[in-house]
């Protein structure tokens, strides 16, 4: 009985808790409604608040507006990013990586946590994108498909190459030609997030689960499966499993991928769609197996050795967190300065060896073994080339698509 | 301007009779005008934005504008339909639970708890000190599937009714209504406790000394004068209960399944990942008319329009 | 009154007591409430009255003795099995119910269907028919006291217990409520025990009259008896106003002669404690209405026999039917005076030499043994 005191969660575990209240990217991590979900209805006048703010077309400025950039006469830059995303000092004082940055360039980062979900965010920025208006931000650190629609809305700021040396020279091959950004001539990515399958030794009574059909089809799994409500992650893999490339699927695939789940969610086998709130789960066995996010995975493993994963012979999904200067930003340069830095191979291993998601730069190995040799040997941190061959991303939508889609998976986890 | 003035007989008298006067007259407006105006910009305003999108058509890329689309309203319903009356079900049931733990508690409290009145009260608030997400998530512990509660009640056989009635699935409560009941129960039972208190604490103790001094059984005072003299607390419990819990999502996405989504969670999958605008705000439109109804048809029921 | 023809329906007090912890509100206590009556408890607040009044009612569990009504132990029953009602201090009538359904309250809980009658001839004894409909908070706390007294009476109980009923009306409310009640209660017959700390309240009103001082009955008796033959200082001074000298016994018989303040008072030998002896203390009492003054010119035409004291006014007070005095004498230092205003002595004015006379007859006495002060304060206080 005693495994069931509250105690029991380690400090890994809540620090995944934690993560997974503070910047997680699933269904569970709309923070925004939180705050007001105490009181429904206000909650629901909140809602309209938003609404209503979002009314005016998207404007598409053709190109992005090249803004006026300031940065060689004001020496600073201003970068939002997501919570627990940078390293940080062992008295959790500083960030060395960007002291570094300041120290050696003499620009200034004002570096604020302010990115806890994607949509929410989005919802922060649009107003004054659509406006014209400079949002305050000279860099953010979105998720692709997110990229991909700020992108698409001219509302990100092509990049001037002359300032990213590093960058274009050390980013690794998986990340080159993302269908909604072709050669990155506005975005590079930050970190990788590979969806793999989990699963915790323990409740499996020892065995492997490496693919989605057996998470959908075991019986010995029936009521102990979860899924993510990230729609591209979960249709992605199960796209895979049946033999489709997500990178290049039809309607009627996605229809039958999504009808593959519904069987499982009729037949009780998946029992929920989460978001980052599966770790607690899986760690204590409720969730026997599951499809999960690699970085989560990392520290659940550092607590709980009966934790697996396994990368599904069809292939997983890799999606990733990008960069981009926002339009009307007033620091391009000085940006595109910062973007280059973290692709310093010395600079990447450090922030690689923090925040445990996968390193999108060329080469890095090295560097990362001076700091962790474990870590430069994690397939979850930096592929082999075996694994690399198996990752695939999602396509990219278009506007009309992503909405039937999502609506489509909407339908499937229960709204 | 001074042509509607009073005749020039007296008119410094009259001016120094009529300012202060209309001064005062004003007084009470500018004690409101704080108040309007809040509840202007953050109520009234986003109502209306909120109706105005209700009725619109268009996409995120296109833009949205006003067609008078009322179909929105009675799409959402088809689709939707399951997850409003599973919201008031839940919402009801989780308010009702409340109400039977609640109410003895605030009785206790009210009336029993003596010198440790003021402790038990803390103890009641105590929950709010962390955050509601930490509260809820802390329910997956408790309803874990090996955990001690779901093995009592597996061993009192409690789980097969429950399950056979369709509360619970395969001798498991996580991931069931029962366990989006239990959370919504757990996380609003001190928005029951606390008017209840209230309400049963303002009672003059001597009612229930007249009420025995008149024949009536302690079983008896508590129906006729405890109970009736408490309903004011009963209705404000259950109306902070229920129309919360009805909006409430967190729970039913942190321990429901697919199966027991609440409206709240369309409302928001529609808004921030769909980016349906208009089926969100009719969707919150909706709701907040359903809630409405079911308050107002509860308070004239309840009789208690002039005791809230 | 011990020996009453309808014994049946006293109410029985036999060594009745109640402590909180260690302190004892009420000492074992023996009293008896012949059926009929009309008895008031009277005392200070905090003298165990409420306490006794509340144990006879169920309301107060007591810690020894047992209460009996009508020859039936009724110690053990809770307050809804007894035949008892109680019209509290603050009414306590309920918010939520009407004045109808206030008074029929008890009828229905014994199940009683038809009300309507009883309760209008019930509201008609109180005069207040026309307010049925109205909630206690639409009536002014005269009209709630006779709602509380009909709730009570509709019942029929053996026993009407009232809880300062009066305390919270002014003055002349009071008064003609005082009248209103001794009305009701002549014409139902049923016993009433009234807990009041205004004793000209106890007074008017009861037949019998207990003083109770900090948890025992000082004395029990018809009221007139009280106020003439108090058998204690407490009851002296709380019951009215005492002039209480203090001497020693000069000599005893049929009438006690003491030596107090430089003179000889005489009192008749029955109204001392027994036993008085000679070169004994005593207290000397007498009201201050009893005495007479006169201006020290006019002693010689002050008839023999009669007690005297000398002394010099220090105050005087003009009170309408009578002018209060004040003097200072060697036997006490404020003797008080009351003298009715027929007609008046212009000589009588502070400063003034004077000699206080009055029938011994009139005088009474006290163990010198108690607190010459006791219940002053108390009763100082009440009055207020």
């Amino acid at each position: 009985m005693e495994q069931y005191e509250p105690e029991r969660l380690s400090a890994p575990q809540l620090a995944a808790m934690r993560r997974s209240l503070k910047d997680g990217r699933g269904a569970l991590t709309r923070r925004s409604l939180l705050r007001a979900s105490g009181t429904g209805a206000l909650a629901l006048g909140g809602l309209g608040v938003l609404s209503a703010c979002g009314i005016p077309p998207a404007a598409r400025a053709g190109d992005a507006s090249a803004s006026d950039d300031h940065s060689a006469a004001e020496k600073q830059v201003n970068f939002s990013n997501w919570t627990e995303y940078m390293d940080v000092s062992e008295d959790e004082k500083s960030r060395p990586t960007l002291d570094a940055f300041t120290k050696r360039t003499g620009i200034a980062v004002k570096y604020t946590e302010d990115i806890n979900d994607n949509v929410e965010f989005f919802g922060k920025i649009k107003p004054q994108l659509a406006a014209g208006q400079d949002t305050g931000r000279d860099l953010i650190i979105v998720t692709d498909w997110l990229a991909a629609r700020i992108i698409r809305l001219g509302w990100a700021q092509k990049l001037d190459h002359a300032y990213l040396p590093h960058a274009f020279a050390n980013l690794s091959a998986q990340f080159r030609r993302p269908d909604w950004d072709p050669g990155r001539a506005y975005s590079y990515p930050w970190t990788g997030i590979p969806t793999v399958i989990a699963y915790n030794e323990k409740a499996t009574g020892g065995r492997k689960v490496d693919s989605v059909t057996q998470l959908l089809d075991d019986p010995k799994l029936k009521g102990k499966v979860s899924f993510l409500s990230e729609m591209r992650d979960s249709v992605g893999m199960t796209l895979l499993d049946m033999g489709k490339d997500p990178g290049s699927f039809t309607d009627a695939d996605f229809d039958a991928a999504i009808g593959r789940m519904q069987k499982g969610v009729d037949t009780k086998q998946i029992r929920r769609f989460t978001g980052n709130d599966y770790t607690a789960d899986l760690s204590k066995g409720d969730i026997a197996a599951c499809v999960a996010w690699a970085g989560d995975i990392i520290q659940l493993q550092a607590d709980n050795p009966a934790i697996k994963f396994s990368i599904p012979s069809a292939g997983y999904i890799t999606s990733s967190d990008n960069m981009l200067v926002p339009a009307g930003a007033r620091h391009k340069t000085n940006a595109e300065k910062l973007m280059d830095y973290y692709y310093e191979l010395p600079v990447a291993a450090q922030l690689a060896a923090y925040i445990n998601y996968v390193c999108p730069v060329d080469g890095v190995a090295g560097e990362l073994a001076k700091i962790d040799e474990s870590m430069a040997s994690n397939t979850l941190i930096l592929p082999d080339k075996a694994m690399a061959a198996k990752s695939r991303a999602f396509r990219s939508l278009e506007p009309d698509e992503e909405t039937a889609y999502e609506e489509k998976f909407a339908k499937l986890i229960g709204a | 301007m001074s042509v509607t003035e009073a005749p020039p007989a007296h008119p410094a008298e009259e001016a120094e009779v009529r300012k202060p006067s209309t001064r005062r007259r004003l007084v009470p407006y500018w004690l409101l005008l704080p108040g309007i105006l809040w509840l202007l910009v953050f109520f009234a305003l986003p109502m209306v934005y909120q109706a105005s999108t209700s009725v619109q058509t268009g996409s995120l890329e296109k833009g949205f504008e006003v067609t008078w689309h009322f179909r929105t309203y009675w799409d959402a319903l088809a689709d939707y339909y399951p997850q409003f009356i599973r919201s008031l079900l839940y919402a009801g049931t989780a308010t009702l639970l409340c109400l039977l733990l609640g109410y003895p508690l605030a009785y206790l409290i009210a009336f029993k708890a003596g010198r440790w009145r003021n402790l038990v009260l803390v103890l009641v608030i105590a929950p709010f000190f962390t955050s509601f997400l930490i509260r809820t998530l802390a329910w997956k512990t408790i309803l874990a599937d090996g955990g001690a509660v779901v093995d009592v009640l597996n061993t009192l056989h409690v789980l097969d009714v429950t399950s056979w009635l369709g509360w619970t699935e395969n001798n498991r409560v996580l991931a069931t209504p029962m366990a989006v009941v239990c959370g919504l129960t757990y996380n609003f039972l001190p928005f029951m406790i606390l008017p209840l208190y209230t309400s049963l604490e303002r009672i003059d103790g001597r009612l229930h000394e007249a009420a025995g001094d008149l024949y009536a059984t302690p079983a008896t005072t508590f129906r006729k004068v405890t109970l009736p003299l408490s309903m004011p607390g009963v209705v404000s419990g259950t109306l902070l209960t229920f129309i919360p819990a009805s909006g409430d999502y967190v729970n039913a996405e942190l321990l429901g399944s697919t199966d027991t989504k609440m409206v709240g969670s369309v409302i928001q999958t529609q808004f921030l990942r769909v980016l349906d605008y208009p089926t969100a705000a009719a969707l919150s439109f909706i709701l907040m008319a359903v809630v409405l109804l079911v308050v107002t048809v509860y308070i004239r029921r309840s009789g208690t329009e002039d005791l809230v | 009154m011990t020996q009453q023809q309808t014994e049946g329906g006293d109410v029985r007090l036999t060594g009745i007591s109640k402590t909180y912890g260690s302190f004892t509100a009420v000492h074992p206590l023996d009293l008896t409430v012949p059926q009929g009556s009309f008895f008031a408890l009277l005392g200070a607040s905090g003298c165990g009255k409420t306490t006794t009044l509340r144990m006879i009612a169920g309301l107060e569990e007591a810690t020894t003795g047992t209460v009996s009504l009508g020859g039936r132990d009724i110690t053990d029953l809770p307050p809804y099995k007894r035949p008892v009602n109680t019209v509290f201090q603050s009414y306590a009538l309920f918010p939520h119910l009407d004045v109808s359904e206030n008074v029929a309250f008890g009828l229905r809980r014994r199940g009683i269907k038809s009300v309507k009658k009883q309760v209008g001839e019930m509201l008609d004894l109180v005069q207040l028919g026309d307010f049925a409909r109205r909630k206690p908070h639409q009536l002014s706390g005269g009209q709630q006291q006779r709602v509380a007294v009909a709730r009570a009476l509709i019942n029929h109980p053996q026993v009407l217990l009232l809880d300062e009923p009066l305390g919270a009306l002014d003055l002349k409310l009071r008064r003609q409520m005082q009248l209103e009640l001794k009305r009701i209660q002549t014409e139902v017959g049923i016993t009433f025990i009234h807990v009041t700390h205004d004793q000209e309240e106890a007074m008017t009103m009861a037949d019998t009259v207990a003083v109770m001082n900090g948890g025992r009955v000082e004395q029990l008796g018809a009221p007139a008896d009280l106020y003439e033959n108090p058998r204690t200082t407490f009851v002296a001074n709380f019951l009215g106003t005492s002039n209480l000298i203090e001497g020693e016994i000069v000599s005893t018989g049929t009438d006690v002669v003491v030596s107090a303040g430089g003179g000889k008072l005489r009192l008749p030998g029955g109204r001392c404690p027994s036993p008085a002896e000679s070169g004994g203390k005593l207290l000397v009492g007498v009201r201050p209405e009893k005495i007479s003054l006169a201006h020290t010119d006019d002693a010689g035409a002050i008839p023999e026999g009669r007690n005297r004291v000398t002394g010099r006014i220090t105050d005087s007070s003009f009170i309408g039917v009578s002018t209060q005095y004040v003097v200072e004498s060697p036997a006490g230092t404020a003797l008080q005076v009351y003298e009715q205003n027929i007609e008046r002595d212009g000589r009588l004015v502070p400063g003034a030499d004077v000699v206080l006379h009055w029938n011994p007859e009139h005088t009474f006495g006290l163990d010198a043994a108690q607190s010459i002060d006791a219940g002053v304060a108390e009763g100082l206080e009440d009055a207020a």
